[in-house]
């Protein structure tokens, strides 16, 4: 049994330094003899000894470290506008098939367009195809359409125009957008439009059909009716060249979209606009901007102006089809649908909210823009996984600097009364005993509103900080204070006094380092409890709170049958990343709690 | 609405001065500590005050709460030991086996969990999917049961809160038993017992776990102190009317008095707990003496 154990012992301790030298390059680089091996070990070494020679514990480590670097420097890659909100992209699944093209269509589409999560088109034989994360509603494609010629898609629905002149509109069917009006279906439609809750129809008369939900979008082609040429939506309003070259507003309400430049009046043959800018180009290829500009929209890319063949836009982004046949997309850029690549030949672009489709001469489809979400969007459109790694870099850090307060709070104040004892002790134990017995999360609530409500939301961060690291004290200060109790009647400490060294810098000096392995293993340990502290606050609404991402504060909404159920992705990913985070923490706290404590490993 | 003596209708003056004659006569003029010293000895008499809220005596308001709590509390108290002992005991002695290896990872995961993580996943499973228990609540709404009945309804309710407070608590428990069971057996004593040829489960139950009883002592009060502030969380997803409940909507709606009286109740627990603590020990372990 024994000669068992010692040769397994051997085997750990060989293969542990065997480990230590592939992971850091240390350890002895010859075989020893005995008297070296029976030679002394410092505490320092002993410890990691203890600690390398469990597999869990490294395991816990390392997936630890992983989740730490993914989260800082995520976040740096990753930056998170904390005020972003998108009312388009709500309670998205996760999943990268937003753009996602059949391939049936990719070499032979004649039309594409693009809702807010998915994507439709049609190839050139007139079949229509879907794509993307469609709802239930937008699955169920009526049947029997016969050839497709046009479609368009909106926020959350799907109008199509026929080859034999019919309407057909399905997905979102409240508001009246189900409702396509008599004299539409009987009119010569050649332009179809879905936007935000909202569809317009143009016919070769130059009329326009309005139907959905207009309290959002107020349009009133008012005496343009009969002379329209071409429309287009955006979320304000609608926009639209007229027979004679005139771009028109058709609002009755004062917007940025009214103050059309004089130069294209006459001349213009198109009109696109994003949410906050309008373009219209002109027959020479020029392009014309106002509105508003929030994305740069009017830093135009040289070599465009002049040569611009077809122009389109998203919700803040615009590309343009150049004469040469490629293609320069500029504006907002938050999921990349301002970086066009590098095409030829290209014949058609089509744009619509975040994604991009250029077709080519030989009917190939090129992509780029938003393809979707790693891990889902929550309730206000956020990205989850952005989210997540912001979260978890403020979690990690209220954890990490609120365990180093109450640490060092701890230390000076278990060293001070461990070494000098008596009244001071008594005091100092009383208050520890006061502080730690109080309840902590009603306490940590009150504090929190109390302080909380006169500090802007940036400062809660620092707040939560404090007031964790101020009420955990207690119990690194007991057990560092035990430790000194111990040590201060060591030859070491007698012999420091007879060289007449200050009481402090013995305490902090000479002490201390003999004690800081205890306690820093502890510390460990109640880095998990902060954190886990933390998150049932931010939880509760106490700690850091929106629009500031903790791992905590995400999974408040969760609380909700329609969450738990439909919107998985919401719940699952911030609790599993916390769980693990703090499994890894303990984990690798009690593998060091027993390589310290010989006495421990035993159990 | 008030119609007469309302700010806007009234002379400012007159207001200012009425305004001014409340604050004094309700002492809000005084400094803050002289308050709370009058604040304490209302306590003292056991006059807690009025809740702004409720517009009753907050003695009243936090009575029913409070049962509700303590029932709560008691119930998962009970069977968490039900299930720690016998648990810590068996890993205890079977140390190193496969069974004990399983039950201390699966108790690190226990309790690195928070408790609203496990409050999500039980309502998942327990509540959304298998729709076997209510999502929240205290007692079906609506529904006037006497006797039997109405006992049942509210135990139908607490089931899931009771679940849940047992598994956020039961893994810390158990390693705490197991630990303090290993090193009690490992005493001279126990080798003494098993020397003398008595039956393992007379030393185990006999020599071994009243003495390990003692240190369990303190975790155990302490714990029943801690899951008084846990149960702020878990009231408040299953929006079960105790007092980490009136807590929350107290702070809420800023009712401090509520609050304050919230407070010393936790104090109160809290200290009373250490004072049982220490009484126990005289009990558990006839070598302590008090002096």
């Amino acid at each position: 049994m024994s000669s068992k154990e010692n040769r397994k012992k051997n085997n750990n301790g060989s293969s542990f330094k065997e480990m230590l030298r592939r992971m850091f390059g240390l350890g002895p680089k010859h075989e020893l003899s005995i008297l070296e091996e029976e030679q002394m070990q410092s505490p320092m070494r002993t410890v990691l000894k203890n600690f390398f020679a469990k597999r869990l514990a490294i395991v816990g480590m390392v997936v630890f470290a992983i989740i730490l670097l993914t989260c800082f420097i995520g976040s740096a890659v990753f930056p998170l506008d904390r005020n972003y909100q998108d009312a388009t992209q709500q309670n998205i699944r996760p999943g990268f098939n937003f753009m996602s093209v059949p391939g049936a269509l990719k070499n032979n589409a004649s039309q594409i367009d693009a809702g807010s999560t998915f994507g439709a088109g049609i190839d050139n034989n007139g079949s229509l195809y879907l794509w993307g994360t469609l709802s239930n509603k937008l699955k169920a494609m009526p049947r029997g359409m016969g050839k497709i010629a046009q479609v368009s898609c909106g926020l959350d629905h799907i109008l199509v125009l026929t080859e034999d002149n019919k309407l057909y509109t399905w997905g979102y069917d409240r508001l009246n957008l189900d409702k396509i009006p008599e004299e539409a279906q009987d009119a010569d439609i050649v332009q179809i439009e879905a936007g935000h809750q909202i569809s317009v129809a143009l016919d070769s008369e130059g009329r326009v059909y309005i139907w959905g939900n207009q309290n959002i979008i107020s349009i009133s082609p008012g005496k343009y009716q009969g002379t329209i040429e071409k429309i287009t939506l955006n979320t304000t309003t609608a926009l639209a060249v007229t027979r004679d070259g005139q771009v028109v507003c058709m609002t009755n309400k004062e917007t940025p979209f009214n103050a059309i430049p004089d130069e294209v009046q006459g001349k213009a043959v198109d009109v696109v606009s994003t949410d906050k800018t309008a373009a219209a180009v002109t027959e020479d290829g020029y392009i014309y901007l106002w509105g508003s500009f929030p994305y740069n929209e009017d830093k135009i890319p040289e070599g465009v102006q002049g040569n611009v063949k077809q122009l389109v836009a998203g919700r803040g982004h615009f590309t343009a089809l150049l004469k040469d046949g490629t293609v320069v997309s500029w504006g907002q850029n938050n999921h990349g649908q301002a970086n066009a690549p590098a095409l030829k030949n290209i014949e058609k672009v089509f744009t619509n909210y975040y994604q991009n489709y250029a077709v080519d001469s030989n009917g190939n489809v090129y992509t780029w823009g938003l393809k979707g979400y790693l891990f889902g969007t929550d309730q206000y459109g956020r990205d989850v996984f952005r989210r997540l790694l912001t979260g978890g870099r403020i979690t990690l850090t209220i954890g990490a600097i609120s365990v180093i307060i109450s640490g060092i709070l701890g230390i000076i104040i278990g060293g001070f009364s461990g070494y000098y004892g008596g009244k001071v002790d008594m005091i100092l134990m009383r208050a520890a005993e006061i502080v730690g017995g109080l309840p902590f999360l009603p306490l940590a609530m009150i504090l929190s509103y109390l302080i909380g409500n006169k500090i802007p939301e940036t400062g809660r961060i620092f707040m939560i900080m404090m007031i964790l690291g101020v009420l955990s004290w207690p119990g690194i200060a007991r057990l560092v204070r035990a430790q000194m109790l111990s040590a201060r009647e060591q030859e070491f400490v007698t012999a420091a006094k007879a060289l007449g060294i200050k009481e402090v810098k013995i305490i902090f000096r000479h002490i201390l380092p003999n004690v800081i392995t205890v306690a820093l293993v502890n510390l460990t340990l109640s880095f998990a409890t902060s954190m886990l502290t933390e998150s049932s606050l931010s939880f509760l609404g106490f700690g850091v709170t929106e629009p500031s991402p903790t791992w905590g504060n995400m999974l408040t909404a969760s609380i909700s049958t329609t969450v738990l159920q439909d919107y998985w992705w919401r719940w699952v990913f911030p609790a599993l990343f916390l769980s693990i985070a703090t499994i890894c923490i303990n984990v690798v706290g009690d593998a060091l709690r027993d390589a310290v404590d010989p006495k421990a490993g035993e159990r | 609405m008030m119609l007469e003596g309302s700010r806007e209708t009234m002379d400012p003056e007159l207001y200012d001065r009425m305004y001014q004659d409340m604050r004094e006569q309700l002492g809000l003029d005084k400094p803050i500590y002289v308050q709370y010293f009058s604040w304490m000895s209302n306590l003292l008499r056991g006059e807690f005050g009025v809740s702004s809220v409720y517009k009753q005596k907050v003695i009243n308001v936090i009575k029913t709460p409070m049962m509700s709590t303590i029932r709560l509390n008691i119930v998962s108290l009970v069977i968490v030991f039900l299930i720690t002992i016998p648990l810590g005991i068996a890993t205890a002695v079977r140390k190193g086996s496969v069974f004990d290896n399983v039950v201390q990872v699966l108790t690190i995961i226990g309790y690195s969990l928070p408790g609203f993580i496990i409050a999500i996943l039980f309502i998942f499973v327990f509540a959304v999917k298998l729709r076997l228990f209510p999502i929240s609540g205290v007692s079906t709404p609506g529904v006037e049961l006497t006797g039997w009945a109405y006992h049942l309804d509210r135990a139908y309710y607490m089931v899931l809160p009771i679940t849940v407070m047992v598994f956020s608590s039961l893994a810390g428990i158990v390693r705490y038993v197991r630990a303090t069971m290993i090193d009690t057996l490992t005493m001279d004593y126990i080798r003494t017992a098993r020397a003398k040829g008595l039956r393992e489960k007379v030393v185990i139950y006999s020599h071994a776990f009243r003495n390990a009883m003692i240190p369990f002592m303190t975790i155990l009060i302490s714990w029943f102190v801690s899951i008084f502030s846990g149960s702020v969380v878990i009231e408040n997803i299953f929006l079960y009317n105790g007092m980490g409940r009136i807590m929350f909507q107290s702070l809420m709606q800023q009712d401090f008095m509520v609050v304050l009286a919230m407070q010393m109740f936790y104090v109160i627990l809290s200290l009373t707990g250490y004072l049982i603590m220490d009484l126990a020990y005289v009990l558990v372990d006839p070598r302590v003496k008090l002096s």
